[in-house]
């Protein structure tokens, strides 16, 4: 659903038309924020407390390398950290990705593997974060360890319960129909099982990277010496608000371009052939609200579901 | 009705009904004994990594950690914690529940729902962590940034909920009462209200399940009781039992309210209802 379509104002509409379109109330939106920011600056008595002018002007400066801080090395600037952090991301979810898709399709296939992991992996999915992060902080100092395996234990259960249920919900009538026709087993793998596994493995795929990158920060920040989430503690660190303000930005504007640029386009690919499929009629079982709410987003590009955060770490 | 062909006496199954019990008895006993085996086996690893792979001061094991529990119980600190937890909870996820609920029912205009369309998205996209980090340094320990902190990462949660709800709304029921002249304000009581009731109670429990780890988050770093706290200090003296028995008797405590009391009072409120809708 799209509230917001681009209206063309119509001649006759007029002023009153304009300003009660939708468009124009998502258009307001950041000059309220602004608006709000300066009320703040204004009322609390903070002496470090920044303008919205002094945080563009710091994060511009960060992005065109002027600022002037350097802490050690080359790689101790925006991109370098950045670039840190993004690896981490990627390793750690390839690994739950993998590891999270054997173990989803073990416990789809079979009810007593299902059985013998379901209560843990549950577990896994409620535990925050932050328990990893300070954990593994201490067990593995401050390497790659403890972010990757932050990202791993965060985005593997939800691999875990959408491949499952992806699996679980695989339609019989085409595998008996598949057998009775002398269909081949490479076939069926083809062309009936990995299709219908598609959109929650897809699912699995969006949530277990959005919060993997949730864990990674809260792991950098308590478990590392580098990337995105050790800088933002870095200038919290240095009581440096606009520090703070400004890579809180850079982490929105990341997840946002993301969530826009990356996940909905790769959904409308992967999913034009499909028809609607209404998300409820897949709710089944314990575990289903969550995957069946996976399948939603993928469905339904209604922007970033409830999902996102259902259930999910921090 | 005429009398039918095969009357059964009460009580008495044929072969087939007798076949179907002893099968699903058996798939319920070899369920029981998986998941029994499960827990045995993850247990059985914890207890003989601690201690022989990994230091057993890093890594406690499940019974030093129940050994533990009673010490943190006699120290006196532990229902002060849980209180002083649950009081930011309530306080932070209360207002950002409110919140959330009323933006959820104004989406019904589109003009609000295109007002705060990026504002829900931002919220439910970002790390909690940022909110934390940005509500301490404008407003220091004082309590507006831990309830910043946690209203930013949880009312986009209720709120998509409830405006999922909106937009199942029966269309035939609106579009009725508008034509009959029913005031908006009868419209939400008496319409909207009772439909959304089974959203609002699913974005209480998706809420509270976020917002009991943002809050711990906060406490972390801005605080000097509670659940966050108290693990903060214990991981910086090193002393893992005791880390360990505060986030696990918290993180039980947090899903038996999530799983048993909050999904036993949504079951309860809405089994009349053919379809607990999401």
């Amino acid at each position: 659903m799209s509230t917001v379509v681009t209206t063309a104002p119509s001649s006759r509409g007029g002023l009153r038309h304009v300003v009660g379109s939708p468009l124009t109330a998502r258009v307001l939106f950041p000059f309220v924020v602004i608006g709000v920011w300066y009320l703040i600056y204004y009322t609390i008595d903070s002496r470090i407390f920044p303008t919205p002018q002094e945080v563009v002007v710091f994060m511009w400066e960060e992005v065109t390398l002027t600022s002037g801080v350097r802490y050690g090395s080359v790689v101790s600037n925006l991109y370098g950290m950045f670039l840190i952090s993004i690896a981490r991301l990627t390793v750690g979810f390839f690994i739950a990705l993998g590891v999270g898709t054997v173990v989803g399709l073990a416990m789809g296939l079979s009810k007593s593997v299902d059985a013998f992991f379901h209560d843990w992996v549950m577990a896994i999915l409620a535990m925050p974060a932050l328990v990893w992060a300070l954990f593994l902080g201490l067990a593995f100092g401050f390497g790659h360890e403890a972010p990757v395996l932050t990202v791993i234990l965060a985005g593997i259960p939800f691999v875990i319960i959408n491949v499952r249920e992806g699996v679980r919900n695989t339609p019989k009538e085409l595998f008996d129909m598949a057998r009775a026709f002398d269909v081949p087993q490479n076939k069926i793998t083809r062309h009936v099982l990995l299709p219908s596994l598609m959109p929650f493995f897809f699912a699995a795929i969006r949530y277990a990277y959005a919060i993997g990158w949730k864990g990674l920060v809260i792991a950098e920040v308590f478990g590392s010496d580098r990337g995105m989430g050790w800088t933002i503690k870095f200038w919290y660190d240095a009581h440096r608000a606009k520090g703070v303000i400004g890579y809180a930005l850079f982490f929105i504007i990341f997840a946002l371009a993301l969530e826009k640029l990356v996940f909905d386009r790769l959904a409308d690919r992967a999913f034009k052939w499909r028809p609607k499929m209404s998300a409820v009629e897949l709710a089944e079982g314990d575990f289903g609200a969550v995957a069946a709410e996976g399948f939603l987003v993928v469905e339904d590009q209604a922007g970033i579901d409830a999902t996102v955060s259902k259930g999910g770490n921090l | 009705m005429a009398t039918t062909l095969e009357e059964k006496a009460p009580g008495v199954r044929s072969a087939e009904e007798e076949r179907l019990i002893a099968l699903r008895r058996r798939d319920t006993r070899r369920k029981w004994f998986w998941r029994i085996a499960g827990y045995v086996v993850v247990l059985g690893v914890w207890e003989f990594l601690s201690g022989r792979m990994l230091n057993e001061n890093l890594l406690p094991g499940p019974t030093r950690i129940v050994e533990t529990f009673p010490q943190l119980i006699e120290s006196g600190r532990f229902f002060s914690s849980f209180g002083a937890t649950l009081t930011r909870i309530g306080v932070g996820f209360g207002l950002a529940f409110l919140f959330g609920v009323i933006l959820g029912i104004l989406t019904q205009s589109r003009w609000i729902d295109g007002f705060f369309k990026d504002a829900t998205t931002i919220s439910l996209v970002s790390p909690g962590l940022i909110w934390a980090l940005v509500g301490l340094v404008i407003w220091g320990f004082e309590p507006q940034g831990w309830i910043f902190a946690i209203f930013m990462t949880t009312f986009a949660l209720v709120t998509v909920n409830i405006a999922e709800g909106i937009r199942a709304l029966p269309k035939d029921l609106m579009d009725m009462s508008r034509a009959f002249g029913v005031s908006t304000a009868r419209r939400q009581r008496e319409i909207v209200i009772p439909f959304l009731a089974p959203f609002i109670f699913t974005a209480l429990r998706f809420g509270f399940s976020i917002g009991w780890k943002v809050t711990v988050l906060t406490e972390v770093f801005s605080s000097n009781k509670g659940i966050g706290f108290e693990m903060r200090v214990a991981s910086q003296l090193f002393r893992m039992d005791e880390f360990f028995t505060w986030v696990l008797s918290f993180f039980v405590f947090a899903l038996f309210l999530e799983k048993v009391v909050l999904q036993r009072y949504e079951n309860k409120f809405f089994r009349w209802r053919e379809e607990v809708v999401s």
